[in-house]
C-alpha cells in the first residue's frame, strides 16, 4: 500500500468524523482538568474513546467510504492499517489533550501517563476494530477484550512497574488484533449492511 | 475473451442469497439483468465487481477470479453503489483525490478527468454523478451499476459509452429504462439463468 493511499483512507475517515474527534478532545480537557493525577484517568477515557472511534468503523456507518474502500485495489491487511490508525490517531488526539489538561492543573507526570495512555490506546482500538465487522456475541466479546488490552497495558506499566513489560503486552496485542482485523476483512462480505 | 464470465455463481451467507447467475459481458458490450428484489440485485452487482465472493459457481473478471485475485479484479472493475452519495459541489474535488489515492492514480490527471465527466453529467444531481464520476476515476473497462436510477439513464450510459457495463435492476421497467436510451447499440437483457 502506498503511503498515498494509507493517508487517502485516514484522512477521508478523520475527515466525516471530525465534529465526534472534536467533541473527544473537548471531553478529554475537560475530564482532564477534573482527575488530573495518575494514569488510569487517561488509559480508561482514552481507550473507551477509542473504541467507541474504533466501532464507529463498522460498515453501514460511512456508506460510500465503505463502498470505496471495498471496491480498491487494496488487500485487507493494508485497510486494517489504514481503518486502524483512524480511531488511534482520534484517541491519541485526545490523550493528549488530556494530559495538556493535567499540565495546566500542574501535575508532573503529564508525559509518563501520555505514554502509557497512547500504549493502552494502541492495543484497545486495534482490538475493538475487530468488533466493528462482527455482531452479536462474538461483537460483546471483542469490545470487552479491547478493554481489558488497554487495562492489562495499565496494570503492567503502573502496577506492576514494569513498563517495557506493559508496551511490549501493548505491542503484542496491536500486532495481533490488527493481523486478525486484516484477515477478517479479506474475508468479509458486505451483504449485511444490504 | 469475456470481461466478466459468471457461472452458475450463487451468494448465500448473513442471512442473504442470490443467485445463480451464468452470463458473459464481452469489452464495450452492455448487459442488464432485472432480479426478484433489490438486495439480490445488489448482491449480484457486488460479486460482478469482485467485491462480495460466489459461495457456489464461479466469476472471472478479466480471467481473475475475485476468491484468489481480488486486487486485479478490482483494478478491472468498478462498482456504481445504487446508494446516492451525500456529498455537495464543495466536496468534489476532496472526493476524486481520495478516490484516485485509493487507485494510484495521478492526482492532477484524476481531477482533469473528473471535472470533464462533471461537465457532461451537468444534468445530473451530484448525489448520483460523484459515484459515477469516482467510479471512473480508476479507469475501468468493466463498469458494475447497482440498480441505476433510471432518470439518468441516457446521461449515466453517454458517459459509459465504450467500456462494458453490467447494470442490475430490481425491477423489469427499470431495466428497460436502460435498454431504450439511445445507447443501445450492443445492449443486451435478461433474467438470471
Amino acid at each position: 500500500m502506498t503511503l498515498r493511499a494509507l493517508g487517502g483512507v485516514v484522512i477521508a475517515r478523520l475527515y466525516v468524523q471530525r465534529r465526534v474527534l472534536l467533541y473527544a478532545c473537548a471531553a478529554a480537557f475537560v475530564v482532564g482538568i477534573l482527575q488530573p493525577e495518575g494514569a488510569a484517568g487517561p488509559v480508561v477515557f482514552c481507550s473507551l474513546l477509542g473504541i467507541a472511534m474504533a466501532l464507529s468503523q463498522s460498515p453501514g456507518r460511512h456508506p460510500h467510504l465503505d463502498r470505496c474502500e471495498q471496491g480498491a485495489p487494496l488487500f485487507g491487511r493494508e485497510l486494517a492499517r489504514a481503518k486502524g490508525l483512524v480511531p488511534y490517531f482520534g484517541a491519541s488526539l485526545a490523550a493528549l489533550s488530556y494530559a495538556s489538561a493535567q499540565t495546566v492543573r500542574g501535575s508532573h507526570d503529564a508525559a509518563f501517563d501520555l505514554l502509557i495512555a497512547l500504549a493502552a490506546v494502541a492495543a484497545s482500538t486495534s482490538t475493538a476494530l475487530c468488533a466493528s465487522i462482527r455482531r452479536g456475541w462474538s461483537r460483546i466479546l471483542y469490545i470487552l477484550l479491547a478493554f481489558t488490552a488497554g487495562t492489562m497495558t495499565y496494570a503492567l506499566a503502573v502496577t506492576a512497574h514494569a513498563l517495557l513489560a506493559g508496551f511490549a503486552f501493548a505491542a503484542l496485542a496491536t500486532f495481533l488484533a490488527l493481523r486478525q482485523y486484516g484477515e477478517a476483512l479479506a474475508r468479509y462480505d458486505p451483504v449485511e449492511d444490504l | 475473451m469475456p470481461l466478466l464470465r459468471m457461472r452458475n455463481a450463487s451468494f448465500e451467507g448473513g442471512g442473504a442469497s442470490a443467485g445463480p447467475v451464468t452470463l458473459d459481458v464481452f469489452p464495450g458490450e452492455r448487459t442488464a439483468l432485472a432480479f426478484g428484489s433489490a438486495r439480490e440485485a445488489s448482491i449480484v452487482a457486488l460479486m460482478a465487481s469482485g467485491i462480495v465472493k460466489p459461495s457456489q459457481g464461479s466469476v472471472l473478471i478479466d480471467d481473475f477470479d475475485p476468491r484468489i485475485q481480488s486486487i486485479n479484479c478490482k483494478r478491472v472493475a468498478a462498482l456504481v453503489p445504487h446508494e446516492p452519495c451525500g456529498l455537495n459541489e464543495s466536496e468534489f474535488v476532496r472526493y476524486v483525490l481520495y478516490r484516485a489515492a485509493l487507485w494510484k492514480i495521478e492526482p492532477r490527471r484524476a481531477l482533469a478527468h473528473a471535472q470533464l465527466l462533471r461537465k457532461r453529467l451537468s444534468e445530473m444531481h451530484e448525489a448520483f454523478a460523484f459515484p459515477l464520476i469516482g467510479a471512473l476515476v480508476g479507469m475501468p473497462k468493466l463498469v458494475v451499476l447497482d440498480r441505476p436510477a433510471a432518470a439518468y439513464a441516457p446521461q449515466t450510459l453517454a458517459v459509459l459509452e465504450g467500456r462494458a457495463v453490467f447494470s442490475t435492476h430490481a425491477s423489469a421497467s427499470e431495466m428497460r429504462a436502460f435498454l431504450t436510451s439511445p445507447f443501445t447499440a450492443s445492449g443486451r437483457s435478461g433474467t438470471p439463468a
